[in-house]
């Protein structure tokens, strides 16, 4: 029963996942939301707001930097949680 | 580990890739690397000096307790310094500004610097905490 119930819950997941693929834009069409203003901003403007030559240390530590905080967070979280399960408690 | 020859020669060997480390970290925002390279790097040679000098050294130089103060010390710092105008809605400390200086030269970029330092300690005390824990199953 809990088999079948988990089968049943992963086709439903899968296919729901499916569906927002499936409406996703086309690769490569040149009116896609990627192609917007944002990426041509960073080019042009990336060294006078961050001050920073290599473009993508720009991004991810200053316009984005709040997204490199949540990796840090990320490898810390699984730093402690490994602790949790593999420190020896006699040491 | 008791080998004389592995001992001279990481001597030797350890210094230099912490320095190059420490210069990928520093070069972070004028060429590619930046915290997470440098600081996979050092804890690389972390993991050198643990394999080669054992226990009982490895843990007078960085001890667990020492090593989670730095970890957490600058998780912290990377948190109130870019984490806390979210929390706020977009209304940042009233922390002086670093001026950016002049594009191309080590001290310049801001809060950059101090950034990429900060994600450097974290990442390589995770690769040394990660290797120890499945190696020996203590710090």
């Amino acid at each position: 029963m809990k088999k079948l119930i988990a089968i049943l819950l992963t086709g439903i997941l899968v296919s729901i996942l499916l569906v927002g693929v499936y409406d996703l834009p086309k690769f490569g069409r040149a009116d896609n939301p990627v192609n917007n203003e944002v990426a041509q901003r960073y080019l042009k403007k990336g060294v006078k707001d961050t001050g920073a030559l290599n473009i993508v240390t720009g991004i991810i530590l200053d316009y984005r930097a709040f997204d490199t905080f949540g990796e840090a967070v990320v490898l810390f979280t699984a730093a402690v949680a490994v602790l949790v399960v593999l420190k020896r408690e006699d040491s | 580990m008791k080998n004389t020859i592995l001992k001279e020669v990481s001597k030797i060997v350890i210094p230099f890739i912490q320095i190059f480390s420490i210069y990928i970290i520093f070069h972070g925002h004028l060429s590619p690397g930046g915290g997470f390279a440098g600081g996979t790097i050092f804890g690389a040679s972390l993991i050198l000096y643990r394999i080669v000098y054992g226990k009982g050294d490895a843990q007078k130089k960085i001890s667990y307790k020492r090593l989670m103060h730095l970890m957490c010390i600058s998780l912290i710092f990377y948190g109130v310094l870019k984490g806390y105008g979210f929390i706020t809605g977009g209304s940042y400390i009233d922390l002086f500004e670093i001026p950016l200086g002049t594009p191309g030269r080590i001290l310049s970029g801001g809060y950059i610097l101090p950034l990429n330092i900060a994600v450097g300690i974290v990442v390589a005390m995770v690769m040394y905490l990660f290797f120890t824990l499945f190696y020996e199953g203590e710090v």
